[in-house]
């Protein structure tokens, strides 16, 4: 029995700039719980832009979206932080991590900001998920020291630390060398069989599409297939 | 919102660019540190020349100018018919510092052949210390002793030049009627002001009242200092009103006091307005950088959940940090040189040191400004990456 976790219904986007461009073309998904997903396409076919309306980042866009069934389209930019705050963690291309700090704070982050558990237990979590992603080592060293592998490592354990119902995730592979692309892609299936994560991601790398439970492939603005 | 946790993140933000961190606050405090110390030269000097000038000034006077309006029949000439009555009211009110009876005559000093011409002040001395700081003007001799001694008088230090005498050497002091009364010189006193210097004396009421053959009631002037002198004016009037008599306040009698006064506090004020832009604009600058350079940052904290009033309460709590630490190094920096500029000897007129005012209030109000320019410097930067699109900064 699925159950399904995000619903997106008719997405519709036109970019102004340069000139008028209908970038999505009425898409309708659903994705259930547990499910790898990833969205391949040429550039330009309209993926990236869909998955940060998926992520609720953006917000320019007509049609509806649901996510553990609540609808989130027309919803006060700050109250959709909050939403992602909980329910929605991010892996990026460029790891995104804050320079400044140490592994271990960038993992802890998002956890200090929903503000539901003590500083102790959100450490001990983060912790856990270091290791469980194999870079406990580096916990305590400023993330700009690792390498891009490692770095997305980090990037992965702060995505889970609020345990949200879905990762999104841009080009996970994007900068890294095909053994950490596959080690990568392997963390992710491994999250959704042990642990029941759903995980989309768009991406290039036809080898990490092919590790996953289903492709959607755009092309102009549609999904075909 | 969260607050330590973007507490923490703009901790981090300030301490992990030290270097630009600490220049900006040096910015800080060299403002304040310039506002500490030019506030406190610049009210120094207006205290210490507003005294001065009115060191023999008293700031209000009541006196009988001859065509009064008073209910009080007038039988005595030029005096104040009930003293008694007006001092017990001007003691009872609570703006009033000090007061003295006083009673006044032109007068030829001489000694041998010697001669000068003044203006002799019958007063109780230790009241008119009290509104005039006698004591410390006294060059040689005490005012208790003009008290201690019968018949004695305190001189003017020009008076002594002119007459070639000295403390307990006897002078001849004679009225515009012909009374002459042999004076014993209990002190001599320099007030810096040379017109006063070579003319006026004091001596005991009961001394003058003497030398104008008047009874031991005759006052022809009643003076009063205030805890607050701006109000002067204010009780010019009320006294007026109440005693009938006429009355002249200091501001009224030296406009131009004032208006200096008015003046020189509008020059501190601009000049602060400016040393505190000077210093918002170090912090607006490198908070605009730091900005430009955590934008990942800032689009990885929205993405994560961050919100609007997060990032806003982020960067302010930044400029915060460096206008607080350089607010207070600004002002320990200001008293600092302001003390060792205050010890330098200038040895101008009767000035030794630079007077400086040293007043708790300066520095409070220092570290204030310092610290709400801040707050506005940090507030555009701020306001502007609250607003930043995370997509805009991730895709490109």
């Amino acid at each position: 029995m699925e159950s399904i976790i995000l619903k997106a219904n008719n997405i519709t986007k036109y970019f102004n700039q340069p000139e008028p461009f209908q970038v999505l073309r009425g898409i309708s998904i659903g994705i259930n719980k547990g499910e790898f997903v990833s969205i391949i396409g040429k550039s330009g076919s309209g993926k990236t832009t869909l998955l940060y309306i998926l992520a609720t980042l953006d917000t320019m866009y007509t049609g509806n979206l649901e996510i553990n069934g609540i609808s989130l389209t027309g919803k006060d930019v700050n109250h959709l932080a909050k939403f992602r705050n909980k329910h929605v963690g991010f892996v990026f291309q460029f790891h995104y991590l804050l320079q400044d700090f140490s592994c271990l704070k960038n993992v802890m982050i998002p956890a200090r900001k929903l503000n539901k558990y003590p500083i102790v237990e959100i450490e001990e979590k983060a912790y856990q998920l270091l290791t469980m992603l194999d870079i406990k080592e580096q916990a305590l060293k400023p993330a700009g020291k690792l390498s891009g592998g490692q770095q997305q490592r980090v990037a992965i354990a702060r995505a889970l630390i609020n345990e949200p119902a879905i990762i999104m995730t841009d080009e996970p592979t994007g900068n890294l060398d095909s053994k950490n692309s596959e080690a990568i892609g392997d963390i992710f299936k491994h999250l959704t069989r042990e642990f029941g994560q759903t995980v989309i991601a768009v991406t290039h790398n036809t080898d990490f599409a092919r590790n996953s439970d289903r492709v959607l492939e755009m092309l102009d603005g549609n999904i075909f297939n | 919102m969260n607050f330590k946790i973007n507490a923490e993140i703009a901790y981090t933000h300030v301490t992990s660019r030290m270097k630009q961190s600490i220049i900006a606050a040096l910015g800080v405090a060299f403002g304040i540190s310039m506002y500490v110390f030019i506030n406190g030269l610049l009210k120094g000097s207006n205290d210490y020349f507003d005294k001065k000038a009115l060191a023999n000034l008293p700031e209000v006077r009541i006196f009988n100018d001859g065509n009064t309006n008073s209910l009080n029949k007038i039988t005595n000439g030029i005096s104040i018919q009930n003293p008694r009555q007006i001092l017990d009211m001007i003691k009872k009110d609570s703006g009033v510092k000090a007061e003295a009876a006083l009673v006044t005559s032109n007068i030829i000093y001489r000694n041998d052949s010697l001669q000068s011409i003044g203006t002799i002040y019958g007063v109780n001395i230790l009241n008119e210390d009290k509104m005039f700081d006698i004591k410390s003007i006294m060059s040689k001799g005490k005012i208790e002793d003009l008290l201690k001694i019968k018949n004695s008088i305190l001189i003017g230090s020009g008076i002594a030049s002119k007459l070639n005498v000295n403390v307990n050497d006897k002078i001849l002091v004679t009225s515009a009627n012909g009374e002459s009364i042999q004076m014993i010189v209990a002190g001599i006193f320099e007030t810096g002001i040379k017109r006063l210097d070579r003319t006026k004396s004091y001596a005991s009421i009961s001394n003058v009242q003497y030398l104008l053959h008047q009874g031991s009631t005759y006052i022809t002037e009643i003076d009063f200092n205030l805890k607050d002198l701006n109000k002067a004016p204010k009780y010019a009037e009320k006294y007026a009103r109440l005693t009938g008599y006429s009355t002249e306040d200091w501001m009224s009698v030296n406009q131009t006091i004032g208006a200096g006064m008015a003046i020189r506090n509008d020059i501190a004020l601009a000049m602060l307005i400016t040393i505190l832009i000077v210093a918002g604009f170090g912090i607006y600058n490198i908070l605009n950088m730091t900005i430009y350079e955590k934008m990942k940052d800032i689009a990885i904290l929205k993405a994560t959940g961050f919100d609007k009033k997060d990032i806003l309460q982020i960067f302010i709590t930044e400029a915060l940090m460096i206008g607080l630490s350089g607010g207070m190094a600004g002002i320990i920096l200001g008293y600092i040189v302001s003390y060792c500029v205050s010890l330098i000897p200038v040895r101008l007129a009767h000035i030794n040191n630079l007077p400086f005012d040293f007043h708790l209030m300066n520095f409070i109000l220092g570290f204030l400004f310092g610290t709400i320019t801040a707050f506005f410097a940090g507030y555009f930067p701020a306001k502007r990456a609250s607003l930043v699109d995370p997509v805009q900064i991730i895709r490109s």
